[in-house]
């Protein structure tokens, strides 16, 4: 066992850490306030800063421009980020991971080519269209439609809750191209570009929280796409989203993080600085305590997701259970301590002028985007039950 | 970041399981019911040289790193042992006969460590008082030398082992007046006159282990037996810290892997409604919560022994947040197990019944949970 970081990694944590706070951090309450227009045109410049400091290019191969780093660099960088602004990580998430990371694994040599670089230069930006109104955790239920005619594929259906659909220019879209293929099969991935005919998107939705990154449904009506563009081999399209959303649900355990790291970081300082009854309020075990459980918290989870993405990194047997493991623990927790900072904060708390009522609103995507906590559960649950059996 | 063992340390776990779950977990149920201590039990984890893992091999033990004995604590743990006996070997092995070994000279580790590192004697640590719990340095036990003797007068309670022990690691002050900087620590064979030990206590759990009270009444003790210096005692009762936090939780992760297996298995036999209640959701949350509750223990126990094993300085953010998070989400996880079982987990006759009341030690014993928070908060008071 080891738990130092090495040189390498504490240098990203420290310079993200730096980037992050002078960059980021001081736009994410306007981000969060903007009219959906503006917030677009800010999220496409906060991911244009990111990519400055080769954050969507971590995981990417050096052939493409990106830096081939560890999967706990990643997260060590994206937790900064996340802290900064949870929104900001979504869509760059979205696109250097959700998007990226299919076609890295993926990808043909001229598809990588052709997007890659524009991907990690944040010239690009990328989604992943595979919930539908009907098809949430049940991915396996999705709806829409491919059908081969010609040297084409025709695709028909529509996609929602898709994190930059409104910024994107190229999207993943999942489609069956065989209803009879049974569980699991006929499902194909495909690249769509945004100027295809027949690719529409929607009217951003008006959301709870993450108001800063654009989400929005896509159409499909009669898209024909070249069959160059079809990822992976079709038909194995199921088994590439769980492979890609495995990294997903250690991304969304890490914006959780960072909700809650911020959490902890503004309910500390204020406590310093707030007086009642003549003492500052960390003065009072009611306030300090909630703080010391938000460290605990945080502290625990954290390990949780270092843990979950040294076992993806080094091939381990339960990495997905690990990965699920995290995400409940740290999405769960994030809302408490969300809730513990507003309360910190008192009547603050409760203003949007003060960061930890976006936080607030931010944490519990967690609990829901990238697999429930309940399908979380069902999928640990499984584990436990099939260890005990055999 | 490596978060494995070793091949050598999973060798040496399935070893550990293997023979507690052979050797002497047939014990633990008996001697939870009649609160009795097994010398049968104990003779057997000496046996197995798991009573003096950390010590060198020269003064009878195996040379182990404190992952290790981790490794160990946690096997043990989770072969179902009950937190009562293991809770009586971190006392003597990691509290007590280590600070013998930290701090005492060669002589007295020649003369203490090897009978302690086998288990043939039982050692104890005697710093809490009646008056004095988290808050140490307000400890009135006196230590005032006499001639070639240091006489101690007062009294220690809820002290682990104390009813069984040949050796106590007493702590007392030679000047009230100095708080922290008077206490010394001195080694306390059982027979040294002035020493004797209250009736054992009943507790809630862990009741295989023998807490009791220490009194000192104009106890003699030989100035050789004065260990490290005087007005060193508090430094030493810092450093079991660390072992506290790590090789005495490990127990508690074990604890957590055997409830969450038995649990598991419960549900898949228990029918009703014509199904296995592992079918119900509200079931599998539960069991779901407990493994989640496992894994963050896990990781945060093996932290401190990594910090320990790698000498850095005693990390208090660390040290605290396993202590509270093993003590709070532990016990809510026990409580789960519980009921997965429904009635039959409140029954004596299910182990789990057991680890929820044992569960419930790790939240006071050894400092409590709120005294962790407020070493937490205290510490980002200054960040």
């Amino acid at each position: 066992m080891n738990y130092d970081l090495n040189e390498e990694q504490v240098m990203i944590q420290e310079n993200f850490q730096n980037f992050c706070a002078k960059e980021i951090e001081p736009r994410a309450q306007d981000l969060d306030k903007a009219s959906k227009e503006d917030a677009g045109i800010m999220m496409k410049e906060n991911i244009k800063k990111l990519a400055s400091i080769g954050y969507l290019g971590m995981l990417h191969d050096e052939a493409y421009g990106g830096s081939n780093n560890d999967l706990v660099s990643h997260v060590l960088a994206s937790e900064e980020v996340a802290k900064a602004c949870a929104s900001s990580f979504l869509s760059a998430g979205a696109s250097a991971g959700l998007f990226g990371m299919p076609m890295k694994l993926f990808g043909t040599e001229e598809q990588k080519q052709k997007y890659l670089p524009g991907i990690i230069k944040g010239d690009l930006i990328g989604c992943f269209g595979l919930t539908e109104p009907e098809a949430g955790s049940d991915a396996a239920a999705v709806k829409t439609t491919a059908v081969k005619k010609g040297d084409k594929w025709v695709l028909n259906g529509s996609k929602t809750f898709i994190t930059n659909a409104t910024i994107c220019d190229v999207a993943i879209i999942f489609a069956y191209n065989d209803k009879d293929a049974g569980p699991g099969g006929g499902v194909t991935c495909f690249i769509v570009d945004r100027d295809t005919p027949g690719f529409v998107v929607g009217k951003p939705f008006d959301k709870m929280g993450f108001r800063g990154s654009p989400t929005a449904e896509i159409f499909l009506e009669d898209c024909e796409v070249p069959e160059s563009n079809v990822l992976g081999e079709v038909g194995k399209g199921f088994i590439q989203a769980m492979q890609t959303l495995e990294y997903g649900r250690i991304g969304m355990a890490t914006v959780s993080l960072g909700i809650a790291s911020a959490c902890l970081s503004y309910a500390n300082a204020y406590s310093k600085e707030r007086k009642t009854f003549g003492k500052f309020i960390n003065r009072y075990q009611e306030i300090s305590f909630k703080l010391a459980d938000m460290f605990i918290m945080t502290d625990a989870a954290r390990l949780l997701i270092l843990q979950a993405a040294w076992a993806k990194e080094s091939g381990q047997a339960d990495s997905a259970i690990l990965a699920s493991c995290a995400k409940l623990f740290t999405s769960e927790h994030a809302v408490k301590c969300a809730n513990m900072a507003v309360q910190v904060f008192g009547g603050y708390g409760y203003i949007s002028e003060y960061p930890v009522e976006r936080l607030y609103r931010d944490a519990k995507l967690g609990d829901i985007g990238e697999g429930t906590s309940e399908i979380q559960r069902v999928l640990i649950a499984k584990d436990v039950l099939n260890n005990a059996a055999s | 970041m490596e978060f494995g063992l070793t091949e050598e340390q999973i060798m040496f776990r399935d070893t550990v399981y293997r023979f507690a779950k052979n050797e002497i977990v047939d014990l633990c149920e008996e001697a939870d019911l009649k609160s009795e201590f097994s010398f049968e039990l104990w003779k057997k984890l000496g046996e197995m040289g798991l009573l003096g893992l950390p010590f060198p091999e020269e003064l009878g033990g195996s040379g182990a790193d404190v992952t290790t004995c981790c490794v160990a604590a946690e096997a043990l743990g989770h072969a179902g042992i009950d937190q009562g006996h293991l809770l009586a070997l971190g006392a003597h092995t990691y509290l007590g006969t280590d600070t013998i070994y930290k701090n005492g000279t060669d002589e007295q580790r020649k003369k203490y460590i090897p009978k302690l590192a086998t288990g043939e004697w039982i050692c104890c640590m005697g710093l809490t008082e009646p008056g004095s719990g988290s808050d140490a340095a307000s400890m009135s036990t006196t230590a005032v030398k006499k001639g070639d003797k240091y006489i101690l007068n007062g009294s220690k309670t809820f002290i682990t082992n104390a009813p069984i022990c040949n050796v106590c690691v007493v702590f007392a002050t030679v000047d009230k007046k100095l708080g922290n900087a008077g206490i010394s620590a001195f080694i306390v064979e059982k027979d040294f006159p002035g020493f004797s030990t209250g009736e054992p206590f009943h507790k809630m759990g862990v009741k295989a282990s023998t807490t009791s009270e220490v009194f000192l009444d104009n106890c003699e003790v030989p100035e050789e037996n004065l260990l490290g210096e005087i007005g060193h005692g508090f430094a030493y009762t810092h450093e079991t810290l660390s072992w506290d936090r790590s090789a005495l939780l490990a127990p508690f992760v074990g604890g957590l892997k055997f409830m969450l297996e038995e649990a598991a298995g419960y549900a898949l036999e228990r029918e009703q409604f014509g199904k296995p209640i592992a079918k119900f959701q509200a079931i599998q949350h539960k069991l779901a919560d407990i493994k989640v509750t496992m894994e963050a223990a896990k990781m945060l126990v093996y932290r401190v022994a990594h910090d320990k094993d790698t000498e850095k300085p005693l990390n208090h953010m660390h040290l605290s947040t396993a202590k509270a998070f093993v003590g709070d989400w532990g016990l809510q996880a026990a409580s789960e197990a519980i009921q997965v079982f429904g009635g039959y987990g409140y029954i004596h006759d299910y182990p789990v019944e057991r680890m929820l009341r044992d569960a419930k030690l790790a939240q006071i014993g050894g400092g409590t949970s709120e005294i962790q928070r407020f070493i937490i908060s205290r510490i980002l008071g200054f960040m």
